[in-house]
């Protein structure tokens, strides 16, 4: 066991990202449910704004997947 | 569901032929992961392919592929408004209730005194990364966006906009002002050196997400069909036997509808975020100077 090096860590760090996008798409999409329990007419309103809000916060998944590229190549 | 089984089977058609399975290498030469081949890199690795013309096409690829969706585009727009009538026939009326929709859209967001300058921008941009997203579902193309260099270029032609129309609006004095965090009161000044620095790694933030966002959305979904055609070959080669050259299981369906499905969501947001970006410079009228 030759200690932390990149080669243990990488991937590690490559888990929390998705860790967090995956809590903040759930807490993201959690609201948007929630609220359109509370008034369905507006749901459609409300699902447009979450999926580009969601939109939003894949990106931060996308950059680590990119990252895997820029450095692995 | 005629024509989603029709495009998975010309997926299949797609992967027959002998020289397929090793293209699915050469095609993705370069780079680290695979790639499908489009008709451009099946013809390079046909005999004719140590042509000059064919290896110019191979080498400007991605262009010929966005030259390809302007020039279909162009014609679509074309033919349907060459006779334009005041009482639209079917045609004309769906390309104006698509037009029409995605200016009222993006006017509600930029407000009414700027809305006709900046507002045909970014629905061409829309229309535009829309069917450069859709040519990667395409059997034999490929998605221009699923390189950096077309998104990069996009974003590139984004900035632009943004900052000459920061600097045309509000003056020069205006637009530092504006970068400073537009300060008003004591505290707003003091805290200048401090907005300063934040405000200019937010304006290289930007542009530097909004490529790499889309790049990376379409590049991800290339590599998840390409990933799943060689699996289901795989699998029929592994299992049964069968020869190099024939259609695998059509494991890669399913992929089809959430690449739809990220396409479009990912023009729209990019398409979106310029025009938020747009509207950040223009000059506020609801605050009182």
């Amino acid at each position: 066991m030759e200690g932390l090096s990149f080669e243990v860590l990488y991937p590690v760090g490559i888990g929390l990202g998705a860790l967090g996008c995956g809590i903040g798409l759930g807490r993201a999409v959690g609201s948007a449910l929630e609220a359109m329990a509370r008034q369905p007419e507006i749901a459609g309103k409300l699902l447009v704004n979450m999926v580009i809000g969601a939109a939003f916060i894949e990106a931060l998944t996308i950059y680590v997947l990119i990252s895997k590229f820029i450095v692995g190549g | 569901m005629a024509d989603a089984e029709s495009s998975h089977i010309e997926m299949q058609h797609d992967t027959s032929g002998h020289a397929v399975h090793s293209d699915d290498a050469h095609a993705g030469e370069g780079h680290g992961h695979p790639e499908i081949p489009n008709f451009i890199t099946l013809v390079k690795a046909s005999p004719l392919g140590h042509s000059r013309v064919v290896e110019f096409l191979h080498h400007w690829e991605n262009p010929v592929f966005s030259i390809l969706a302007l020039l279909v585009l162009g014609c679509v727009f074309k033919t349907a408004m060459s006779r334009a009538q005041l009482i639209p026939g079917k045609f004309q009326n769906f390309i104006e209730v698509c037009i029409e929709g995605l200016c009222n859209f993006f006017s509600e967001i930029i407000g009414e005194k700027y809305a006709k300058r900046y507002v045909l921008y970014v629905s061409g941009l829309f229309i535009f990364i829309l069917i450069n997203n859709y040519m990667g579902l395409i059997p034999f193309f490929k998605a221009p966006t699923s390189v950096y260099n077309t998104t990069l270029a996009l974003t590139i032609c984004t900035f632009l906009v943004v900052h000459y129309t920061g600097l045309r609006e509000n003056g020069p004095i205006g637009y530092v002002h504006h970068i400073m965090g537009s300060p008003r009161d004591l505290i707003g000044w003091l805290l200048v050196p401090v907005m300063f620095p934040l405000h200019l790694i937010g304006e290289v933030a930007k542009p530097v997400s909004l490529s790499l966002r889309l790049f990376g959305n379409v590049m991800g979904e290339d590599i998840l069909l390409a990933v799943f055609l060689g699996l289901g070959i795989a699998a029929t080669v592994g299992l049964f036997g069968f020869p190099d050259w024939a259609p695998g299981f059509p494991l890669h369906f399913p992929f089809f509808f959430l690449g739809f499905l990220m396409s479009t969501i990912q023009a729209l947001v990019f398409s979106l975020l310029s025009c938020i970006y747009i509207v950040l410079v223009l000059p506020h009228e609801d605050e009182h100077h």
